[in-house]
């Protein structure tokens, strides 16, 4: 009978020895690690996002104790139950909109993402315009390569004479 | 030693501006001695520009600590080798090693060209020490290298004294691919003055186009080779040496040096357009000016602090010479386009919408389109701060996004681009050239997927690569039949003496291969898995396939830092493949900074990136933090490829003799060919 409570004792201290080891290595879970990527590690030092800090330069390269503590706030968050958009708004209205590592799809952020559609609609546009009025154009003589386009100007003829004599190499 | 290193600075400064002045004044009077002497000035600015670096270097390597330079960024036990990278450790160090730079071009062009372009050179002279103006002007006396160390004596003077020992190099940057990065990524950024100088200097001498554009396009190819290669080194060094499992964080100084490399990629294709049929000329002009002016840019966002980097020199003063640098080479370069505009008058003409001729404007589209969205994306959180006082994040998912179809759409027209014949395309002919390369890119797709790479842009990535792969080898297999079946060559040798005909051309198609071997390790990216944990001697992890098995930790001191080691064994299964011997190694001199040697186990499916990440702060116990990146190492196999294909590409053409023999050359013909090794053999493909 002694020998059994002593071994749950035995049990019990182990296991509370052991606690602190296990809770260290598992501080926050995949699923607030998988979130922290989208915001950024609020250190000032290391420029990465919380879930993947690996604070280069720092003494430690793992997640640095402000991502840390940013993992272990996502869980909280989590804890209540709530999604991973009220997560993200959540830290925005905490820390602000530097938080979140891409510009939101909302407001001035929007603009950041339309830019690039932008210039790419524009340029498709204005190209599939240059193409068309270069294409109308009625086809020129045949002249050799490297002359094209060469106005029947001697001047400019004797010029590009002296120039390809000079540049020879 | 300093004083005479500041000095020779300061007679540069005299030469530079004696350079231009006198550089000008030759334009405008075409005396012949003056012509002569500004050049020499020219050639005393650079060699006088190599005795102040070196000069530093000689305060570096005996250890002078009376030197402010030399106490920021070199210490007594900082081995020889990072003596020469201080140099370049610090603003005003790398600022004089960027007018050394520049110096060897600018040097070599003077040499090379000194009988030569009699019309351009004094024009080309004057910009190149136009440019050294500015990057003396800074040397001299805005962020002056040679500057001593003074504090106040009892009587209340200042009078100069010496530390015993400096505060040492950044121990990130004790590295050996870091005295190798910045000079590579350096030559780059300096190497496009070249291009800059000659553009500008015919468009103010009105020369005639297809001559600067060929003289500029070795020097463009030079350059790009060298902003290339820096590229990739910073990316290896960021993998090998921060330990954060990656190569590329859209980092705004990445990015900076990204732009000019973007915009100097879509001149190298646009110019075969003006050397070929005489058009953009225009557009030429004003590609190789953005490069140059993305190049200031790139070193103003670097330096200024404007954008948040982790990169060092943020917060320096020198913004406002950069501005006013950028504004003034704006303000020339346009000035000089109103004036001379008619000379770039262009012939623009399309025989079809399908063709060579419209694939390169595509081209050049997508490259100015990636080169805008970076530099906006890059430029965006400034932006929101201005307008709605709130700074915005544009971290690297946003640039995933936006780049990725970009790029996957400009590798796309790799392959298409050398299938559609100049002139014209006919739709048969399109029919027979994509056949075969669709069905292996689709294999090559399908095989991907097969093999576990589910993701979609990976998936198309990986097609898009057995795409372009394929035509490339089609190139290079029909062009070799061709001359195979004329002089009885086993068909590789046919290749290579192919290409070595046509080295521009088949060389480009080797830097096309290199950067499809780069997008391969690009698209390992979406797999990338890691785990981290705090082991005790004995214990293991496990990350795919790999089981690590922690079998010593230990601490040890070494000259200038203490290391903590690890001995990891990595097994596969049961067996055991290797041993890796990951670092963290704790600078002395340095406050609280730390280098991590990463232990990486490379195939060519995977990286295994094992990182020593120190004890945990809470249990004490030593971590490790492992990575598995698929395919990685393709990228640097590419980076390889880019540069064998550039400098093939360089080489001078070897004389088709053997094939011209049944078929006598026409002297026209000969010097065509001649001038413009561009012109294939065989235009087109039909």
């Amino acid at each position: 009978m002694i020998k059994a409570k002593r071994i749950v004792y035995l049990a019990v201290v182990l296991a509370l020895a052991a606690g602190p080891i296990v809770l260290a290595q598992t501080a926050y879970s995949q699923r607030a690690k998988e979130i922290a990527t989208k915001l950024k590690c609020m250190c000032r030092g290391c420029d990465m996002s919380a879930g993947l800090c690996a604070h280069p330069g720092g003494s430690f390269s793992g997640p640095c104790d402000t991502a840390k503590g940013m993992l272990k706030e996502v869980d909280a968050h989590l804890a209540k139950g709530e999604s991973e958009q009220q997560i993200i708004d959540a830290f925005v209205a905490e820390y602000g909109s530097l938080v979140y590592v891409e510009p939101p799809k909302k407001g001035f952020g929007l603009v950041a993402w339309l830019m690039p559609v932008a210039y790419s609609v524009v340029g498709l546009g204005l190209l599939v315009f240059v193409v068309r009025k270069w294409a109308m154009k009625p086809p020129a003589p045949a002249v050799p390569a490297g002359t094209a386009g060469a106005a029947p100007n001697e001047a400019l003829a004797r010029a590009r004479a002296q120039a390809s004599r000079e540049t020879e190499d | 030693m300093d004083v005479f290193g500041s000095f020779t600075l300061l007679l540069a400064f005299v030469c530079a501006a004696y350079a231009f002045v006198g550089g000008i004044a030759a334009i405008l009077t075409r005396h012949p001695l003056l012509v002569k002497s500004t050049r020499q000035a020219g050639m005393a600015t650079c060699v006088l520009i190599f005795i102040a670096t070196f000069s530093l270097e000689y305060l570096l390597f005996s250890d002078n600590f009376s030197q402010a330079y030399v106490v920021s960024h070199s210490n007594r036990d900082l081995s020889a080798f990072y003596k020469v990278a201080a140099l370049w450790s610090g603003q005003e160090g790398s600022l004089l090693f960027w007018s050394f730079l520049l110096s060897i071009y600018v040097i070599s062009v003077l040499i090379a060209y000194r009988n030569k372009n009699g019309e351009l050179m004094p024009y080309v002279g004057v910009v190149l020490a136009g440019v050294q103006i500015f990057f003396l002007t800074l040397n001299n006396f805005v962020e002056s290298p040679f500057k001593t160390l003074a504090a106040v004596n009892a009587s209340g003077m200042l009078e100069p004294f010496a530390r015993m020992d400096g505060n040492g190099l950044n121990p990130l940057l004790q590295y050996p691919e870091m005295v190798i990065h910045p000079p590579n990524l350096y030559s780059g950024y300096t190497g496009f003055t070249i291009p800059f100088a000659f553009a500008l200097a015919a468009l103010l001498a009105r020369y005639p186009g297809e001559k600067w554009i060929h003289l500029t396009r070795k020097w463009t190819m030079v350059a790009w080779c060298f902003q290339s290669l820096g590229i990739l080194l910073g990316a290896h060094w960021a993998y090998a040496v921060l330990g954060w499992g990656g190569y590329w964080g859209w980092d705004p100084v990445e990015n900076a040096s990204l732009l000019p490399w973007l915009t100097g990629t879509a001149f190298l294709h646009s110019v075969m357009m003006q050397e070929k049929r005489g058009m953009m000329k225009v557009w030429n002009v004003w590609l190789v000016f953005c490069t140059f002016l993305l190049c200031i840019l790139g070193t103003f966002l670097t330096r200024s602090g404007v954008v948040s980097s982790v990169h060092a020199f943020a917060n320096s003063h020198i913004g406002p010479w950069f501005v006013g640098f950028l504004m003034l080479t704006m303000a020339v370069c346009f000035a000089a386009y109103a004036k001379n505009r008619d000379y770039l008058k262009t012939e623009n003409m399309l025989d079809s919408m399908i063709s060579r001729e419209s694939s390169f404007l595509f081209n050049n589209l997508l490259f100015l389109i990636a080169c805008i969205a970076v530099l906006s994306g890059t430029l965006f959180p400034v932006f929101s701060e201005w307008f709605t006082n709130n700074r915005i994040s544009v971290g690297a998912p946003f640039f995933n996004k936006v780049m990725i179809p970009i790029g996957l759409t400009i590798l796309f027209l790799t392959g298409v681009g050398p299938l559609l014949a100049w002139r014209k395309t006919s739709a048969d002919s399109l029919k027979r050239n994509f056949g075969w390369p669709l069905i292996v890119g689709l294999l090559c797709g399908v095989a991907a997927f097969a093999l576990g790479y589910h993701d979609g842009a990976s998936v198309l990535c990986l097609f898009l690569c057995g795409f372009v792969t394929w035509t490339i080898g089609m190139e290079f297999y029909r062009g070799g039949k061709v001359i195979a079946s004329r002089t009885g060559m086993g068909l590789l040798m046919a290749s290579h003496e192919l290409a070595m005909r046509n080295t521009r051309r088949y060389g480009g198609y080797v830097v096309h291969f290199g950067m499809v071997l780069v997008f391969i390790g690009l698209a390992g990216a979406a797999f990338n898995t890691e785990a981290q944990k705090a082991m005790n001697i004995g214990d293991s992890m496990n990350l795919g396939k790999y089981t690590l098995v922690l079998q010593s930790a230990d601490t040890k001191a070494e000259k200038n830092y203490t290391a903590q080691r690890m001995i990891v064994e990595v097994l596969e299964g049961n067996k055991q493949i290797m041993m890796l011997y990951p670092e963290k190694r704790q600078f002395q001199g340095t406050e609280q900074a730390a280098g991590t040697m990463v232990a990486i186990y490379s195939t060519l499916r995977e990286d295994l990136y094992v990182v020593y990440a120190g004890m945990d702060p809470d249990t004490n116990m030593p971590v490790i933090h492992a990575f598995l990146n698929p395919l990685v190492k393709w990228i640097w196999l590419g980076g390889v490829w880019v540069v064998l294909g550039t400098l093939l590409a360089l080489a001078p053409n070897r004389r088709a003799a053997l094939v011209m023999a049944g078929a006598p050359q026409t002297a026209s013909s000969a010097i065509a060919q001649a001038l413009n090794p561009g012109v294939p053999l065989r235009e087109g493909h039909d």
